[in-house]
């Protein structure tokens, strides 16, 4: 596509660089889909393989060296261990407390903290905290929209890549929305804060506008879409697209085998599954 | 031209069958009751289902293409409108979804209005991929934003299933409101849904309870061996008392939306989609229980976990607790869903819901 972007003129060459997400460091570079596959591959073999020293080799030779590679394994880590922490105090309080052990570690009123249970515990956040580096590394060093086109590219339909695409502007206008609706609905006189009834009996005063606002939305925004050939058939043009390698195509299939064989391994029961 | 559907449907209900009847017979399918009181082989044979009902959907499909080169059964449901709404419907799961589990606190979670949404008004296959598509999205598209979450993805094929029934449900009549129905109507239709449900209840959501209170170390055991199935009730365990109430609070809000809208409206169509959300939630039990068991050692960080500590605290292993818990959340949850979609259709324009290619036949062309 180079040779084509050379006989563009200068507004034209503006507007396809301004398609092109900054790739600041060499995992930004990689193709999105490889990056989406690693993630994929980290959290499934994650789930497959119990264990704490299988975990903590995942992350480190999973996670790990694309975290440093894009600099970012700071946010990574932190944003992992945030997401993780609501789960890691549930489960520890269901399970610590709850699960029948043989060990009993201390007592709380009519609940014994068995050893079981913390291990089990323990184990279960190890292997969410792998998961959700594994996936937010992807997020950190990938254009969503680079992602999109990448799919795109492969034959996925472009109206349902619009659809995905779409969301990404989608989430922040409806947050907006409900704000607006829930500032008005104040203004006259809805209670939002309070009891746990009064709080659930106000989602519909405020889902309500928002729902209806959108079905309307959804109108005007298709008229506009459609006078504008996006019902139209056939294949599209795409300006630009990530770049893909034969090493990275390989390195794909070699994970997709990976998975199968682990899954296939899991399900025979060649290997155990904990928790 | 029907004979055409017919073969169609023909060919895709027998492989449906066969690969049932493969699935099954080709392994050991344990039929007894499990400890929990469900048989063993129910995620096996849940899993059997799904692969089949995909082999049967593809050789529907394919007798389509031989019969017409087109596959307009599925583009259909797939309109320009249909696909601007898509976005809308999944940042509408996604928003919600967070704001409820992480604010409210209760046991619901309220993630997928927009699914159903899509479902009723485009038809069960939309629907079905804006559930799948939510949960991808929001796991991989909005992986670097504060809405993004790495744990949505492993519950895509729920969301797929919610997406599918409502659908079919929106084709059924499901959410069309039957307003100023006759009185003997409405009677007959009260007591319909009520048999619908307490089926619902003693085959779908009882069994999962049936040996709770009864699992070793348990004080609530009777020395003889024999265990009364309400026997947790006796516990006086503080974590029950506080469940019960909340619970109580939830239902007792449901029912007086559903007395007003059946006393003042005379309107049938709540006792359709209260059978339909209550369907719908008890599938959905089933199918996001082994996902929780598995992946989240049975907790989501929301309202939802200290039912879960409740009933292992009562005795069940892990998979059973999550099971009597969803078994709870799931139907409440899908049953107000189905509630709020049903209330917020019923007064939006015919003409807006009519230009959906299921807008029409889902919720007819007359404003009541």
């Amino acid at each position: 596509m180079a040779d084509e972007a050379a006989d563009l003129s200068a507004p034209d060459a503006q507007l396809l660089a301004r398609l092109i997400p900054p790739t600041p460091t060499v995992w930004d570079r990689y193709n999105p889909l490889t990056k989406a596959t690693l993630a994929a591959a980290t959290t499934i073999a994650a789930l497959g393989l119990g264990g704490y020293l299988t975990q903590g080799l995942l992350f480190a030779a999973l996670v790990l060296p694309g975290a440093i590679a894009g600099r970012v394994v700071w946010r990574v880590v932190r944003t992992a261990a945030l997401v993780t922490l609501p789960l890691a105090v549930a489960v520890g309080l269901v399970s610590v407390f709850t699960r029948p052990g043989l060990t009993i570690l201390f007592r709380v009123g009519p609940f014994d903290a068995t050893l079981e249970g913390l291990d089990f515990a323990a184990r279960v956040v190890v292997h969410l905290f792998v998961m959700a580096a594994a996936l937010i590394l992807f997020g950190a060093t990938t254009s969503p929209r680079a992602f999109v086109v990448d799919l795109e590219r492969r034959g996925v339909s472009p109206r349902l890549a619009f659809a995905i695409g779409a969301v990404l502007d989608t989430v922040p206008a409806i947050v907006e929305r409900a704000r607006e609706v829930l500032e008005a609905q104040r203004a006259r006189g809805l209670d939002t804060e309070g009891g746990l009834l009064r709080r659930a009996t106000s989602i519909l005063p405020l889902a309500g506008p928002v729902v209806v606002g959108a079905l309307h939305h959804v109108e005007a925004r298709s008229l506009a879409l459609e006078a504008r050939g996006f019902g139209r058939p056939g294949p599209r043009h795409l300006l630009w697209a990530p770049a893909d390698t034969a090493t990275e195509r390989a390195i794909r299939w070699l994970l997709l085998v990976a998975v199968v064989a682990l899954v296939v391994a899991a399900a025979t029961g060649a290997i155990s599954h904990a928790p | 031209m029907i004979s055409r559907i017919w073969l169609r449907v023909l060919v895709g209900g027998a492989a449906l069958a066969g690969t049932v009847f493969i699935g099954l017979s080709g392994s050991s399918f344990d039929t007894t009751p499990a400890a929990g009181g469900v048989p063993a082989g129910a995620n096996q044979f849940m899993l059997v289902l799904a692969l089949a009902l995909i082999v049967g959907f593809l050789f529907y499909e394919a007798v389509e293409w031989l019969q017409t080169r087109r596959l307009d059964s599925i583009t259909h449901q797939f309109t320009t409108r249909t696909i601007v709404l898509m976005p809308f419907a999944i940042a509408l799961n996604i928003v919600l979804g967070q704001t409820v589990a992480s604010a409210l606190k209760l046991p619901i979670y309220l993630d997928s209005i927009g699914t159903i949404l899509v479902g009723v008004l485009a038809g069960p296959l939309a629907g079905a991929a804006t559930g799948l598509l939510s949960n991808l999205a929001w796991t991989f598209m909005l992986a670097s934003t504060p809405f993004g979450s790495p744990y949505a993805w492993p519950f895509a094929i729920t969301a797929t299933e919610i997406g599918l029934l409502a659908g079919l449900f929106g084709y059924l009549g499901a959410f069309r409101p039957r307003p100023r129905t006759l009185p003997a109507m409405l009677v007959a239709g009260v007591v319909a849904g009520a048999v619908l449900l307490g089926a619902l209840l003693w085959y779908g959501i009882l069994p999962a309870y049936r040996d709770l209170g009864c699992g070793p170390g348990n004080a609530a055991a009777s020395p003889d061996g024999v265990c009364t199935p309400i026997a947790f009730l006796h516990t006086s365990d503080p974590l029950f008392i506080a469940l019960a109430i909340v619970l109580l609070a939830i239902v007792i809000m449901a029912a007086v939306v559903l007395l007003v809208r059946l006393a003042r409206d005379r309107d049938l169509g709540v006792v359709y989609v209260l059978v339909a959300g209550a369907v719908c939630g008890v599938v959905s039990a089933f199918i996001s229980t082994p996902i929780a068991a598995l992946v989240f050692g049975g907790v989501t960080g929301s309202g939802t976990d200290f039912l879960v500590a409740a009933f292992q605290q009562a005795g069940s292993s892990l998979e059973d607790a999550v099971r009597q818990q969803s078994l709870i959340s799931d139907p409440i949850d899908k049953t107000i869903t189905y509630l709020i979609v049903f209330t917020l259709l019923a007064s939006t324009s015919r003409r807006l819901t009519a230009r959906f290619p299921q807008g029409e036949r889902a919720l007819g062309t007359v404003e009541d």
